[in-house]
């Protein structure tokens, strides 16, 4: 009998302990994560994933949010496999989760799904998605830390032009292949415009269904016409099929890819001799990230972190950022925040052009693409000259 | 069943239910998730029953409806775009389109039957995917179309408060289930009952079946168009590969009614009730293993379909029938006893 009275007091104790402590601590400041973590780009999701999660340890065991008494962050992951779910899963995150604010979408159509919700509901909106009407539609709550997609497109041309230039022998005619998807016509729409205005010859300039399994009929079109350069836009599995079908039929033709599905570690375990020297855009790079966030990603995932993760982890610090400034968990002041963002160290400087500021439409007016190079197991930036890491490997 | 004198019929008990059921999502938070979702259940139901109208009635499997679907989300969305006409027109305007796309369509298609039919309408949705694709100037492309953010009004179809909308998504659903109705019951009720069983023998006994299907069809597309006119607005944002997509709303669709019951009234409701929160809580609490919520979904679903083959309404049926069986058995009883 007394030890059950014993045990019911010690139960009466410790449930008072736990509530106490739990008033006592900071609430945790809730940030929305929307990634496809299941179906076919689920392997990016997973990637973007673990950039976020690393960049919320990191502030976390700095000290977390000092303004809200070093409140924690706290990720709430919501998977949006397609564009058809974004609106639910952005809903709740708002009003079940109660979020300060939500980072993601890897995929553009799945992001501007998801932004009309927070653009109605006021909750800021972090994104890494390139498609340009993001920025371009007047919204107050969508915030863009890479450059649009048709600039990507652009620079990927105008970057390996210059390049070629330089030593001596610009192309001359040019192939685009790309996925008839937001992302793949976006940057293309970039790609051929720099291209036209260099007057260089586009012979290939072909849309292509996402997920094709046979990509000889494109193959075939670059031999016959023999491009000097081969330019794919593409998520990742015809990405793989594109590039090993080319190197497999002894097309030895530069292909400089529209990042997505050609800068991430599964592109080069799934081509591997065929990879090296494979160039590509991308929006940020591990040879330019700060090296504590590098080196901890790799010890902990064990692989590179590519530029998903990279610019990702760079979307979070700037929203963490935002709410130490706000001072607030509230999505509205927070929002404020990010609109003054003017932000150059931390994770965020990882992205090209260390700083992150937002013009009225919410997209970074200081970062830029950069050139990328499959160097073995890693990605080497290779242009702009002025961030660099290593000259570029040209075919002869 | 006698209550305080006043005779209830099972049957409207069952409608006061429904009726009551149907008014406690105004009571939510307007900004909430389960308002959202409760929606989106309606608004699957509305779109299964006008699947329904085809496929349960005049026994056309239809696994292209995304097609009507996404022709009158793209019509009443680029009428409000480009030409600032009213969604509300708009909706109209998007059925007509939908319903001549299906007269067009049905020209070649009725000599087809059964499998045949479902692919060639699959097909169609597909087209149409491609061509929203490439016809850029047109459609605006792979990049999708965005609701302007204007000043909600009801002539804009936009609205402050989700409320609204799950409003005018129970109107919808109200409208196409009497369509339905209106269409199972009667003359036309037989004729239509008539070709599902036996089209031949229904064509010797003097039905015009190709008029009657060709006209149920439409119908049938007209209120699948509607449907996407007020999916459109209610989402704010669709690209090509969202609206006609085949998994996410041809096939899911006529999932909701072969798992509900095919050919009845109540059948969409009660797969809707089913599939959309099924659907929603596997991709919450499921997501940390690739596939593993597809998997499960489709795992009770097939288990739904051999334990009820024609549909769960079937389920329902029975069990009332057990219990007015057992109801009739006791008061024989105490009828003896007296």
């Amino acid at each position: 009998m007394k030890a059950r009275i014993f045990a019911k007091a010690a139960l009466c104790v410790s449930l008072l302990a736990v509530s106490v402590g739990s008033a006592l601590a900071a609430d945790n400041v809730k940030i929305g994560m929307i990634q496809p973590l299941s179906g076919p780009n689920s392997v990016f999701g997973v990637n973007c994933q673990r950039g976020m999660q690393l960049a919320v340890d990191m502030i976390n065991e700095a000290g977390g949010i000092k303004s809200l008494g070093g409140a924690k962050l706290e990720l709430v992951p919501a998977d949006i496999p397609t564009p058809n779910t974004a609106a639910q899963a952005t809903q709740r995150l708002i009003s079940r989760e109660k979020v300060s604010g939500i980072v993601g979408h890897f995929v553009s159509s799945s992001t501007l799904a998801a932004s009309e919700v927070t653009e109605r509901m006021k909750v800021p909106l972090v994104t890494f998605a390139f498609a340009d009407q993001i920025t371009e539609r007047g919204y107050k709550y969508s915030f863009q830390v890479t450059p649009k997609g048709t600039v990507f497109g652009a620079d990927q041309f105008n970057y390996i032009y210059d390049m070629m230039k330089d030593h001596g022998k610009a192309p001359k005619k040019i192939a685009i292949l790309y996925e008839d998807t937001a992302y793949g016509t976006t940057q293309a729409k970039g790609l051929r415009a720099a291209a036209q205005a260099k007057g260089v010859e586009i012979v290939v300039d072909e849309a292509y269904p996402l997920g094709i399994t046979d990509a000889n009929p494109l193959i075939n079109k670059i031999r016959a016409t023999s491009p000097d350069i081969v330019f794919p836009v593409s998520y990742f599995n015809d990405a793989l099929l594109l590039i090993r079908g080319m190197r497999q039929q002894g097309i030895n033709i530069p292909a400089v890819g529209g990042a997505a599905g050609y800068v991430i570690n599964d592109f080069r375990k799934g081509l591997g001799e065929y990879c090296e020297g494979i160039l590509s855009v991308a929006s940020s790079n591990q040879d330019l990230a700060p090296k504590d966030f590098v080196d901890r990603f790799e010890k902990q995932y064990g692989v590179m972190p590519t530029h998903d993760a990279i610019s990702h982890a760079v979307a979070v610090d700037v929203m963490a950022k935002a709410i130490e400034k706000a001072g607030s968990a509230d999505p509205k002041k927070i929002r404020d925040a990010l609109a003054e963002t003017n932000t150059c160290d931390g994770i965020a400087s990882a992205i090209p052009g260390k700083c992150v500021v937002f013009d009225k439409n919410g997209l970074n007016t200081k970062t830029f693409p950069i050139l990328v190079q499959w160097r073995g197991e890693r990605l080497v930036t290779v242009y702009p000259k002025d961030v660099a890491t290593s000259e570029p490997v040209l075919p002869q | 069943m006698k209550f305080k004198g006043v005779t209830l019929n099972a049957r409207t008990a069952v409608y006061l239910c429904l009726a009551v059921a149907f008014l406690i999502p105004l009571g939510m938070d307007p900004d909430g998730y389960l308002l959202r979702i409760v929606s989106m259940v309606v608004l699957f139901a509305a779109m299964a029953q006008a699947w329904n109208i085809v496929g349960g009635l005049a026994n056309q499997l239809s696994l292209g409806h995304a097609a009507f679907f996404g022709l009158g989300a793209y019509t009443s969305t680029l009428l409000f775009i480009r030409q600032g006409i009213s969604p509300w027109a708009g909706m109209l305007a998007g059925g007509v389109v939908a319903a001549v796309a299906m007269l067009l369509l049905s020209i070649p298609l009725f000599r087809l039957r059964g499998h045949y039919f479902a692919l060639a309408t699959l097909a169609f949705a597909e087209v149409l995917k491609i061509i929203a694709i490439h016809f850029a100037d047109l459609t605006e492309g792979p990049t999708g179309i965005t609701i302007p953010y204007g000043e909600p009004s009801f002539a804009n179809f936009q609205f402050e408060s989700n409320t609204s909308y799950y409003v005018v998504i129970v109107a919808l659903f109200a409208v196409v289930s009497l369509i339905f109705w209106k269409l199972s019951t009667g003359a036309m009720g037989f004729r239509l009952r008539a070709i599902r069983e036996n089209e031949q023998a229904a064509e010797v006994s003097g039905i015009d079946t190709y008029r009657i299907k060709l006209g149920t069809s439409m119908v049938s597309a007209f209120t699948m168009g509607m449907c996407g006119t007020v999916y459109a607005q209610f989402t704010y944002f669709f690209d090509p590969e969202s609206i006609f997509s085949m998994t996410g709303i041809s096939v899911r669709v006529a999932l909701i009614c072969i798992i509900g019951g095919m050919g009845r009234l109540w059948g969409p409701l009660i797969g809707a009730c089913i599939l959309i929160p099924l659907d929603e809580i596997a991709v919450n609490t499921m997501s940390d293993v690739a596939g593993l919520g597809p998997f499960v979904t489709s795992v009770i679903l097939i288990a739904a379909i051999i334990y009820e083959p024609r549909g769960l309404i079937s389920a329902w049926e029975r069990l009332r029938r057990r219990a007015q069986k057992k109801h009739a058995a006791q008061s024989g009883q105490a009828a003896g006893a007296v």
